[in-house]
Parts: C-alpha cells; sequence; structure tokens
C-alpha cells in the first residue's frame, strides 16, 4: 500500500498535469482565430504551447530528481541571481518593453521575465531563513521584510504591479504560516490597504479599474472593457456552455482570449459544470500541495512546500476572481492554463522543486 | 529549528479555510452570472455581437379624401461607419467631410470612436442621393449607406399649420404628424450581421434580417382641391389687406367632414425652424377665441324661430339706432337706426337692437341653453391638436346687459371650429354633427383599415322647420343684405357676416377688427358651410360684408364644381339692385334667331356677330347668366 506521501504526490503531479493539457486544448480554442488575425503566417498558439509543455516537463523531471534544490544555500545564490536579473531588465537594451511594461529579458527567441522567478526565490530564500528561527525565539526580523521590498521594488520599477501583489501576498502567507504575531497581521492589513491606497492614488488607471469593477457597465466600450466583455461570456453560456470550439466572445471581443482572459472562454464553451471542474482540478491541485507540505519533516520544506503552493493557489484564485468579477482586472495569468513559455516552465519548475523537496528521505 | 511548530501547522490551516472560502465565494458568483443572470446577459450579448445596417422603412403618408398625397417621403441616405475596418479613418474622414461639405475634425472624431458601428449624425444624416452614390465611388472601407428617409411636402406650404411637421427623427412634432405619431411611424429594418469584433461574418451564426414595417397612411377629409382653392384666396386677401392673420374652414354640414382647413401665414414645414413656435403651434380654426359679432346672431334667430317667439316676416321692428338695457345704451351698428323693418330685414341688416329684442324674447336662460346645445363653450371634440373652448358668460354672471350683447356675438369668445359646427346645425335641418378630420387609417402594407371615423351626430338642436327658416333669411341676407358680395348667380348661397373688435387685455382695441364671413350652398340643400376670418385687415372700409364675404363668395364658386354643386336658379331670390352696384341683367336665349331680328330688338348690350350667315348658332354668355349692361355678347353665326 502506498504511503500517503505518494499518494499526494501523486495527485499534485496529475492535477497538474490535467490543468496543463487542458491549457493547451483551450488555447487550441480560444487563441486560434486571434493568432490568425493578429499573428498571419505564424505558428498557432497551441502547437507552441505544447512545445512549451513538453520543455516544461523536461525542466520538471530534471529539477525533481536534483538533491541541489534542498539546498538551503543554493537559493540564497538563486535569490540575489534574479535580483541582479530584475535590474538588468530595467537597463534599455537588455530588458523588453512589452504592453507598456519592461519585464522581459530576451536571448534571441527565448524570452523569459525575471519577475516570475523572483517570486519562487524571495519565498525560497525567505523559508530558509524563517526555519533557521529556533523554536520559542522572537520570529520578527526587519531582514524578513528587505529581502521582501527590495525586488518588490526593482519590479514595481517595470512597473508590473500584478507580480509584485502575489510576491507580496505570498510572502506574507510564508511570514504567517511562520508565527509572526497576529497582532502584527492585523498592521500589515491596515498596511496594505493603505499601500493599495497609495498605488491606486499615484496611477489614475488604477483608480479606473476600481470604478470598472463595482459597474462595468457605466463605461462598457472603455474602461469596463475587460470586464463586460468577460460577463457577456460566461453569462450566455449557463450550465453546460455552447460547447467545445463554440465561444463568440474569442471573436476578438475578448482581447487575448488565449492568456488572462482564457477562463472566460472555457467557463463560455463548458458552462457552470465544466469551471466546478476546472476550479475543483485546482482544489485537488492546492489540497494535495498541502498534504505535502504536512507530510514534511523539516520546517525549511514545511515553509517551502506551503508558501510555493499559496502562491500558485493565489494567482489562480486572483485569476478567477477577475474572470468571474469578483476582483479588479489586475493582469494576472491563470496559472498551467493561460498562454505563455515562460510561465508555463516556471509552473513547472515549481512543481518540480516541490516534488524534490518532499522526495528528501529524512 | 527542525520539527514544525503546531502553531505553523495551525496557521496554514487557516491559509486553507481562507482558500476554501474564496472557493465558495467564486461557485456562488459563477451560478449568479451563469444560471441567474443568464437570460439577461444573453440579450446584451446578442446586442454584443451583432451589427445592424438599418433599413428605414417609410414614415405613414398623409394623403386627402381622394387618396391625394399631401405628404410623403423622400430617400436621402444616413451613413454608418465601422472603424476597426479602416485603417486611415482620418483620410476617410477628410474624403466624406469634402464630398458632404462638413467640418473635418468634428466628423473625424465621431468616426475615431470606440465603437463598433458608428452613425454619422448629423453630419452624414439624410445627405442626397448623389452625395452617396459619389461617396460609394470612393469605396471607402467600413461605410456603409443606410436607407433612410426625410418628409416630403408636395405641396410646400400648403396645409402647413394643420399637418404640422417631424423633428430630426422624423417623430411627429407639430399638427397631425405629431397627433397621429403613433399611427404614421414606422419600424425600421435591418440586417443584422453576426460579426467578430471587427466586422468579419462569424463562422456558425447565421445573418439575420429583422423585418421593419412601413407606417400607416393617414388619410384627411380634406380635399386637395378645396384647400388650394381657399389658401388661394386667404393669401390674395392677406395681401390686399395687408392683414395679421386670416383663416378658413369649408365643412360638410352634412357630416361634419372637414373640406379644407387653412391658417395663414404659413410657413415651409421642412424649415419649421425659421418661423416662430406661434406660427407652428397655432392651427388658427381650432385654435383662435375671439368675440364672433354678427355670425352669432344666427344662433339667435334659430332660438327665437324655434321656440315661436318670431315670424320673421310677418313681425316688424322699428329700430331708433340703439336700445336700451338696464341703463346701457346699446348701439346699433347704423347709427341711425334702420327705422321699420320686418324681422327678416333685420337679419339682412344685421341690426342689433333686432336681435336684442329677439334674444330678450327668447330669455336668458332659453338662450344660454340653446348657445350651449349649438356647441358653444366646450372643444367639439373635431380631435384636432390646441382645440380651445371658448369662453361663455356664466348662468350668474349672464345678467340683462350680458343677455343683450350676446345675443349679438358680443362679450363672449368662440372658435371658428365651434361656429361652423353650430351653423351647420342651425342650416342642415338641426343637426348638430362632430366635426372632424380624419376619415380613416389604414395600415399601408395589408391595406387593412386600422381606425376608421364616421360622421358623428351629437344631438338634434331645432327642428327641420326651423332650419328651413333660417336658411331662407340668410339667402336673403346675401341677396339683399350684409352678404350681398357673397352673391354668386346659380349657387344660392346664404350666410352671415361678422366684424368683431380685438379684445386686448380686456379691452376693445380701436379700428383692429375681425371681419368674417359663413356662408353656405345652396340654401335649399347646403352641401358646403364656408368661413373665411381676416384679423386686422387695412383698409378704408372694414366690415364682414366689404372684405370676407366677397372671399367666401368667390370660394364657394370655385370650389362648385370641384364638390359637385349644380348651378340651379330655381327657387334662388334674385339679388337686389343697390346704387354703386353694377347693373345687370340676363342673357337673353338668341340661339336660332336671324340676324335681323335681333338687329331690330333693343337690347343694352354690344353684340358682337363672328363667323358668316344668318342664323344664331351659339352664343357666349349662355342665355339666362348674368351680365352687366353695356356687356358684350358673342354670337357664331351659320346657316
Amino acid at each position: 500500500m502506498p504511503s500517503l506521501k505518494f499518494t499526494y504526490k501523486r495527485l499534485f503531479i496529475i492535477s497538474a498535469f490535467i490543468l496543463s493539457i487542458i491549457g493547451v486544448i483551450f488555447i487550441y480554442s480560444a487563441g486560434t482565430y486571434w493568432s490568425a488575425i493578429h499573428y498571419e503566417g505564424e505558428i498557432p498558439f497551441y502547437i507552441k504551447q505544447s512545445i512549451y509543455l513538453i520543455l516544461a516537463l523536461i525542466v520538471f523531471n530534471i529539477v525533481s530528481n536534483m538533491p541541489i534544490f534542498h539546498n538551503e544555500k543554493t537559493w540564497i545564490s538563486l535569490y540575489i541571481f534574479s535580483l541582479v536579473l530584475l535590474v538588468l531588465v530595467l537597463i534599455p537594451g537588455i530588458g523588453l518593453e512589452r504592453n507598456g511594461s519592461q519585464s522581459w529579458i530576451g536571448i534571441g527567441p527565448l524570452t523569459v521575465q525575471p519577475a516570475e522567478l523572483v517570486k519562487i526565490t524571495t519565498l525560497m530564500y525567505l523559508s530558509f531563513l524563517l526555519s533557521k528561527v529556533p523554536n520559542g525565539e522572537r520570529v520578527v526580523r526587519l531582514q524578513h521584510f528587505l529581502i521582501i521590498l527590495i525586488p518588490s521594488a526593482l519590479i514595481m520599477l517595470q512597473p508590473d504591479f500584478g507580480s509584485v501583489f502575489i510576491l507580496i501576498v505570498s510572502s506574507f502567507i510564508l511570514l504567517f504560516i511562520a508565527r509572526y504575531p497576529i497582532k502584527l497581521y492585523v498592521a500589515f492589513i491596515l498596511l496594505g490597504v493603505a499601500g493599495l491606497i497609495g498605488l491606486i492614488a499615484t496611477a489614475p488607471y488604477r483608480l479606473k479599474r476600481i470604478e470598472a469593477f463595482i459597474d462595468p457597465w457605466q463605461d462598457p466600450l472603455g474602461s469596463g472593457f475587460q470586464a463586460v466583455q468577460s460577463l457577456l461570456a460566461i453569462g450566455p453560456a449557463g450550465l453546460l456552455g455552447h460547447g467545445f470550439q463554440q465561444s463568440r466572445q474569442k471573436f476578438l471581443y475578448l482581447p487575448e482570449p488565449q492568456n488572462d482572459f482564457i477562463f472566460s472562454i472555457i467557463l463560455e464553451e463548458i458552462g457552470f459544470l465544466g469551471g466546478c471542474l476546472i476550479i475543483g482540478l485546482f482544489c485537488l491541485f492546492i489540497y494535495s500541495g498541502i498534504g505535502l507540505a504536512l507530510q514534511a519533516t523539516r520546517s525549511f520544506d514545511f515553509f517551502a512546500i506551503s508558501s510555493l503552493v499559496a502562491m500558485i493557489g493565489f494567482q489562480a484564485a486572483l485569476n478567477i476572481g477577475v474572470v468571474i468579477g469578483l476582483i479588479p482586472v489586475t493582469g494576472v495569468t491563470l496559472p498551467f492554463i493561460s498562454y505563455g513559455g515562460t510561465s508555463l516552465m516556471i509552473i513547472w519548475f515549481i512543481v518540480g522543486v516541490i516534488v524534490s523537496i518532499s522526495n528528501r528521505t529524512v | 529549528m527542525k520539527w514544525i511548530s503546531t502553531v505553523s501547522k495551525k496557521r496554514l490551516r487557516i491559509v486553507m479555510y481562507g482558500f476554501i472560502l474564496f472557493v465558495i465565494a467564486a461557485i456562488v458568483r459563477l451560478f449568479i452570472v451563469q444560471i441567474i443572470q443568464h437570460d439577461k446577459l444573453t440579450e446584451l450579448a446578442k446586442e454584443n455581437w451583432d451589427r445592424e445596417i438599418p433599413f428605414a422603412s417609410e414614415r405613414g403618408e398623409i394623403v386627402d379624401r381622394n387618396g391625394e398625397v399631401i405628404v410623403t417621403n423622400k430617400l436621402a441616405p444616413t451613413l454608418y461607419f465601422m472603424p476597426a475596418q479602416n485603417d486611415n479613418i482620418e483620410q476617410a474622414a477628410k474624403q466624406i467631410a469634402s464630398v458632404l461639405k462638413v467640418d473635418e475634425k468634428k466628423l473625424y472624431e465621431k468616426m475615431n470612436s470606440k465603437s463598433y458601428l458608428v452613425k454619422l449624425a448629423p453630419e452624414a444624416k439624410n445627405i442626397t442621393y448623389e452625395q452617396a452614390v459619389e461617396l460609394q465611388g470612393l469605396k471607402i472601407d467600413g461605410l456603409y449607406t443606410g436607407v433612410d428617409y426625410v418628409r416630403h411636402y408636395p405641396y410646400g406650404n400648403l396645409l402647413s399649420r394643420f399637418i404640422g411637421f417631424t423633428g430630426y427623427d422624423t417623430q411627429g412634432l407639430a399638427g397631425i404628424e405629431y397627433q397621429y405619431d403613433k399611427y404614421l411611424t414606422s419600424k425600421d429594418a435591418a440586417i443584422r450581421l453576426f460579426t467578430d469584433a471587427k466586422g468579419n461574418t462569424l463562422p456558425h451564426v447565421d445573418d439575420e434580417w429583422r423585418e421593419g414595417h412601413q407606417g400607416a397612411t393617414v388619410q384627411l377629409t380634406i380635399d386637395l382641391e378645396v384647400q388650394q382653392v381657399v389658401e388661394r384666396e386667404l393669401s390674395q386677401a392677406m395681401k390686399k389687406y395687408n392683414a395679421e392673420q386670416a383663416l378658413a374652414i369649408a365643412m360638410n354640414p352634412n357630416t361634419g367632414e372637414i373640406l379644407a382647413l387653412a391658417s395663414y401665414p404659413t410657413y415651409d414645414p421642412s424649415n419649421f425652424e425659421k418661423v416662430k413656435p406661434e406660427i407652428y403651434n397655432r392651427n388658427l380654426p381650432v385654435w383662435m377665441t375671439f368675440e364672433p359679432g354678427s355670425t352669432f346672431k344666427i344662433i339667435t334667430l334659430a332660438a327665437a324661430i324655434e321656440e315661436g317667439k318670431v315670424d320673421i316676416e310677418k313681425e316688424n321692428f322699428y329700430d331708433k339706432g340703439y336700445t336700451i338695457v338696464e341703463d346701457s345704451r346699446l348701439r346699433c351698428w347704423k347709427r341711425e337706426g334702420h327705422g321699420q323693418q320686418t324681422f327678416l330685414q333685420v337679419v339682412e341688416n344685421s341690426c342689433n337692437p333686432g336681435f336684442i329684442e329677439l334674444g330678450q324674447r327668447v330669455g336668458p336662460d332659453k338662450l344660454l341653453q340653446y348657445i350651449k346645445n349649438f356647441g358653444f363653450g366646450e372643444p367639439t371634440g373635431s380631435n384636432i391638436a390646441g382645440e380651445a373652448s371658448g369662453i361663455l358668460f356664466s348662468k350668474e354672471a349672464f345678467g340683462p346687459v350680458e343677455h343683450a350683447t350676446t345675443s349679438f356675438g358680443q362679450g363672449i369668445a368662440v372658435t371658428p371650429i365651434q361656429q361652423v359646427q353650430a351653423v351647420s346645425a342651425a342650416i342642415n335641418g338641426g343637426k348638430l354633427y362632430k366635426p372632424y378630420v380624419v376619415s380613416k387609417i389604414v395600415d399601408s402594407e395589408t391595406g387593412k383599415i386600422i381606425l376608421e371615423n364616421q360622421p358623428e351626430l351629437k344631438r338634434t338642436v331645432i327642428s327641420e322647420q326651423t332650419s328651413e327658416k333660417v336658411r331662407y333669411a340668410l339667402e336673403s341676407v346675401v341677396a339683399n343684405g350684409s352678404g350681398r358680395n357673397a352673391y354668386r348667380d346659380g349657387l344660392r348661397i346664404g350666410g352671415k357676416t361678422g366684424t368683431a373688435q380685438k379684445v386686448e387685455n380686456g379691452r376693445y382695441k380701436v379700428g383692429d377688427y375681425i371681419v368674417s364671413f359663413i356662408g353656405f350652398a345652396p340654401s335649399n340643400n347646403p352641401q358646403v358651410v364656408v368661413y373665411v376670418a381676416i384679423d386686422s385687415p387695412k383698409s378704408s372700409v372694414v366690415f364682414g360684408s366689404t372684405i370676407a364675404a366677397p372671399i367666401v363668395g368667390q370660394i364657394i364658386e370655385d370650389i362648385a364644381p370641384i364638390i359637385g354643386l349644380e348651378v340651379n336658379r330655381e327657387g334662388q331670390l334674385e339679388k337686389q339692385y343697390r346704387w354703386g352696384d353694377p347693373m345687370t341683367e340676363r342673357v337673353p336665349n338668341l340661339v336660332g334667331m336671324k340676324v335681323d331680328e335681333i338687329m331690330k330688338l333693343q337690347y343694352p348690350f354690344h353684340i358682337e356677330m363672328h363667323g358668316t350667315g344668318k342664323v344664331v348658332k351659339s352664343q357666349l354668355p349662355e342665355p339666362d347668366n348674368i351680365i352687366e349692361v353695356d356687356g358684350t355678347i358673342h354670337l357664331y353665326l351659320g346657316d
């Protein structure tokens, strides 16, 4: 009889794999028309995504079998490396600008987002430091905040609000799990609210997004456009959806339907029940991830696995929340499913790290 | 710390509960959006997907009683633009602006909007057909020409104050256009294109044709030919007398059908904004309320005869030029009085003291009752927009003086259409018919009648015998009395003049009159009632008899062949000669006579012979017509 840990690991990998396959399938459905119009003559998204998935699985295979990623010290160097990349990306000529933010580093056809990497290294480095705090001693250290704030500040220079948001929230979940005092958390939340207000106040487009969130119909062709178009995709789908390939909103009504709003198209094609199924798969992935964390025997492993799982869970929740109109539009992709090479490889890298850590025999 | 603290595990569980909470919220939200709001969002999504290119349907036509078109539509396309389909909107705006001669910047702003389909209005709304063709030749991407119409008035200003006009979106704003907007309004057809956001056709959705329908045809009781005669006469009078306003009504007294309804000055309904609202908002025959003057005496006369209070041919009345009522001296219009006269002559002379006598004989309560029975004091129910009800004395305020002045048409205010309604009843055998202007409304596509008006008898107000006497008296007014200028040989016109001082701020304005005449023909069997009023004519002699009567005479003469009045002298009262009238004789029948015979007769005419021969074959004018002494008779000879 397989151990509980083995069952969790298997559920973890299988749910991640199924989600990735669903991603490719719906990138085929959602993105084909868009790519035919906007990237005429280029390789369609779903073929690229299939290739990325194969590469991602190779990455996963290597990482999950490399003990180097159990080593806490590896993460210190990787953290510094990712910070260097974050600085490099800001230098014109090295960093590439897309959609108004300079967040890509490109070498030939390969482009990567350092922010994606730094999210992982920050959480891992923090986990390492937190695991070093002796039981019973005060956990709160200024150092922790510096580790979070330095990459956050660098990402804000690009700017990439979505990544900073995910980084900060998942880091704070980690600190919370690592027994940071509850009182401090009340202060954090107040600080966070103040910070959000500050962010909104400094960039008027964010206020517009909030307004559009509260009532997207007041400006359905302007600031409320994406929210409205998303609702117009989801609403008519009903219980079972229009059927695979039968989306209408993918015909250029929803911008980049293979990306941030792919879940709209999924909901449109397979309806309420299909949507629940996808959400269920994410729950399964997170449930088995938490299971793996609880099976860990060292605090580093526990902190690392739970913070990485929390990060993926938070990002998924953020994306789904935006699509169904629970959260203002933030520009975050749906893990495993949205089109994109870097994010798919990074996510499978994370899955690999988690599996690798839980593979450790004491 | 090597071992994981239980606090940390507990904290992880708290995080997990947070996540579960979110999942529940997400599923509830999904349920709301996809199941509960499903229908509403489906409707919105359909709007989002379809691109409608409108095909305007025609607004209903307005036609006269014979189906002649009064108001119709003219093709005037409107342009639509799909910004996503054009790469160089600036250039497109420039091209369109130069063809249409409109502001390029404004057009560009409109064309560069974030909408899928922009209606280029008002810049490119209702352009001409030639402009549309020119623009199509330019082959501008994303530019579509939508079928659209504007109102077209083949008769220009004719009937404008009655018909009204339409606004920017061809919605009725005044007159018939406004009142019957519900029927006249059309529903635009459209092609619904299910496309992607850029306007390309979607692969698995069929386009739809959304059916529209034309507006219904409103058929009026108006006779265009009669209307043209009436308006011609009014416009001449406006010029001749430099009048402020003029109005006229022609009605069939036996049904209440209005044959003509005119107000002057008129305006061009396609440029209504160029005139003051008082012009296009006031349909004078139903709106204007003024003291009727002597035309109102018909009601007093009818009441007195019906009540058996007077035998107009046998009873005499002496007019000394005034009557004292409760210390008030009420004067006759003729200062020295008419002296001894029969009551028929009282009517012919429009003698005020005579009518005061008649009113007193009827009694105040009875007279007021007759006035109300004849339809005064309330709108006629003609269903013409803006109809007023007029002002009568209340029973309490109806003292002897008010009673006396009302008897000859002063101190009260009525509308022209009330007068026409009342006089029609007085001369048609006593039947008060409701005036009406719309005969029917017909679905222009199916031909189905949506609404049809029939003559509506309100009540009988006097007997046939009384009515016959009234007709006789009014015919003699035209033959012998104040209506002589309306006399037309063979048409047996009857009628009554009216001259009323205008009232301003509760006082009579000196030298400012509304002169009127109400006439009908033929007096033995009236087929038409014509009322004309001229407001503030500038003339040395301002009387209904000198200004309005000849107009009514001319109108009846000219419309007689249109409405089928036969020239018939039987029973006609001959016009009495008065000093100043031209001397007239009837034309003798000379056909068949020999030339030398004629030469022997001493006719007071010039005789001109035409052709050769000894016998008269035909003559002009024909026998029995009236000819002025010294006039010429043309004879055409043969063998």
